[in-house]
């Protein structure tokens, strides 16, 4: 009871600025947000007001100046530079507006990354990593490059390897961006499966307004603070159609 | 995780081209100017290497290596002979002089004079004939490489007519004498002949070559000639070492070989590093994306580290397979380069080196590497 009533991630009083002097600026200024488990939560909001920034920090990428984030109970702020590499492998599942795959890998290899980076075995990574990619339908595109594949079949490859060593966060960034319409609908539908089927916590920051409707939450982030923020309840909205 | 650091290589073929290159480059270089280095080196000591039942060399106190043997009296074999320790004595003549064939070919070479009974201090390998024909009238051994320099197209054999100082002189036997430093060829003969070859004054020999009695060791032998004679005496390790020290103390050969070296490394080095550090820039997304992902710092550098030392070990071994090429392609006998070889602790050591270059090239990178933020994977 007590573990299903922790929150996935709290944030609270965040603050980032880069530059010193007169360059500085301040682009988190005190965020509050909490994501839950078997939810996606969109962070959406203008250009330059903090979103990338508040999930690398979420992601134990960047440090924050102030404030502190938790991630499952672990206290990612606080946590030494040296032990971030650990946390980022364990609980954290990536994926990119640009899907950084790794050019010179295959699909199954590069789904199998994170495995390969937490010490796996490579046949056993790559049997895992064989399953990951057949459920999301690229059973026919294992041993090709990404160059071979669509953007859509990337950002799937993209999502096998950022499932694949079944992280507790899933931290995505403008996953449809690169995508056309269609694609980005599956990644969406995708990514709220992940979130409810999976019971994963799914953070996605997106412009797209056509994204919103899978949503079970929304914050919006304007000059570095949460501004607003409505749950799927607040909104009627059907995510199949 | 090799396997990613090789597939992320190998993926920039240009790249890879253009490493392997600079390190074939570097190691070629360093190995052929070395292995030219020391054959020069070792061709400064081959009338001592060749005279393998010597283990002591005497000569006039003020010779200072082996080509600057200075005449002494003949008197000096017997005296040299009545120390104690010494099992035997027998005279040595070397004089550089010209010899000229029946059909006018001439050629410089080093005349070597031998104790006319022993024969004791040539080379043991013969191509045509042995010691003994040296024994027959007007006998001379040739040098291979000296024969066809002679006669190009003729296979080697014995009674060939020459001329020394206006004597005859019959090639009774073809040696495989080592190459002296002068490239001239080597002429061995009789002591008593080579005297009539070559008359220079009253004082005519140019070392006694002598070996110390069982159970005398050669260093307190040489040091007992030394106090009872005033002659000059060493062992034949230790000639050898003076001579190659003169060379490499009186000659610009280690300053010019130097520098070529040098500029093998330093250009290679440059070469590597920078194109290495370009890979790295090219792939730094990539980076940033296994560092995103969970890759420690220690991770990455050993990626790169093997990144590197695959690029390094690719172009070693095309670097070191080329110039052994190089030293075999010029391995005939009339090649000025004959004899030449690449020995184990120059590959070694050219490996060393190379080892130095990629740690360059992998420091240069690494650090890049090292610091780059992986929040850049978030950057469109």
């Amino acid at each position: 009871m007590v573990e299903e009533a922790q929150p996935a991630v709290t944030c609270r009083g965040l603050v980032k600025a880069f530059g010193t002097g007169e360059t500085r600026t301040t682009v988190l200024r005190g965020v509050d947000l909490t994501v839950e488990s078997g939810e996606m939560t969109l962070l959406v909001g203008p250009s330059g007001c903090g979103k990338t920034t508040l999930i690398s920090i979420i992601a134990g990428i960047l440090s924050a100046d102030h404030g502190r984030v938790d991630v499952f109970g672990t206290p990612v702020t606080r946590l030494r530079k040296h032990d971030l590499p650990r946390f980022r492998s364990q609980m954290i599942g990536f994926i990119f507006q640009q899907f950084n795959l790794l050019p010179a890998l295959s699909s199954i290899e590069n789904a199998a990354v994170p495995l390969i980076l937490a010490g796996a075995k490579k046949m056993d990574a790559y049997r895992r990593s064989t399953a990951s990619l057949e459920q999301l339908g690229l059973g026919a595109e294992l041993h090709k490059l990404p160059a071979e594949l669509s953007g859509g079949q990337q950002q799937r490859v993209a999502i096998a390897r950022a499932l694949i060593h079944e992280p507790k966060l899933i931290v995505c960034d403008e996953p449809t961006a690169s995508l056309d319409a269609e694609s980005g609908r599956t990644v969406m539908l995708l990514l709220r499966d992940i979130a409810v089927q999976m019971s994963r916590a799914v953070l996605v920051v997106t412009h797209d307004s056509r994204t919103f409707s899978f949503a079970d939450r929304i914050a919006l982030m304007i000059d570095g603070r949460i501004s607003a923020s409505e749950t799927a309840r607040d909104r009627p909205r059907d995510v199949t159609q | 995780m090799i396997g990613i650091g090789l597939k992320m290589l190998f993926a920039d073929r240009a790249k890879v081209f253009g490493l392997v290159l600079g390190v074939a480059f570097s190691t070629l270089l360093i190995t052929q100017q070395s292995s030219l280095f020391v054959g020069l080196m070792l061709r400064t000591q081959s009338l001592i290497a060749d005279a393998q039942e010597v283990n002591l060399w005497v000569m006039d106190p003020t010779v200072e290596f082996i080509d600057s043997a200075k005449a002494m009296r003949d008197v000096e074999l017997q005296r040299v002979r009545g120390v104690p320790g010494v099992a035997w004595a027998v005279p040595f003549f070397r004089a550089t002089t010209a010899l000229r064939t029946q059909e006018g070919r001439t050629l410089n070479v080093l005349l070597i004079g031998l104790d006319d009974d022993t024969l004791i201090g040539m080379t043991h390998r013969f191509v045509v004939g042995g010691p003994a024909d040296l024994h027959r009238p007007d006998a001379v051994a040739i040098d291979y490489a000296g024969f066809k320099r002679l006669w190009p197209d003729e296979s080697p054999k014995a009674g060939r007519l020459l001329e020394l100082n206006d004597h005859r002189a019959v090639v009774t036997a073809i040696s495989d004498a080592s190459e002296p430093f002068s490239s001239a060829a080597v002429i061995y003969t009789r002591y008593s002949k080579a005297l009539s070859y070559f008359p220079s004054g009253r004082n005519q020999l140019s070392f006694v070559l002598a070996r110390a009695a069982e159970g005398y060791e050669p260093q307190q032998v040489a040091r007992e000639i030394n106090a009872r004679t005033g002659l000059k005496a060493y062992t034949s390790s230790t000639f050898s070492m003076v001579t190659m020290k003169y060379y490499f103390t009186n000659t610009g050969i280690p300053l010019n070989f130097a520098v070529v070296i040098a500029l093998g490394f330093v250009v290679g080095a440059a070469i590597v590093a920078l194109i290495f550090n370009m890979f790295v820039s090219d792939n730094i997304r990539q980076f940033a994306t296994l560092k995103a992902l969970g890759a420690t710092d220690r991770w990455i550098i050993i990626l790169v580290s093997v990144q590197a030392g695959v690029v390094g070990a690719i172009g070693y071994g095309i670097g070191l397979g080329v110039a052994a090429a190089f030293v075999a392609a010029l391995d005939y006998p009339t090649s000025e380069l004959r004899g030449f070889y690449i020995p184990w602790w120059v590959a070694l050591g050219v490996a060393a080196s190379t080892a130095m270059v990629i740690l360059i090239a992998t420091l240069a990178s690494s650090r890049r590497v090292v610091v780059v933020d992986p929040a850049i994977v978030f950057r469109g």
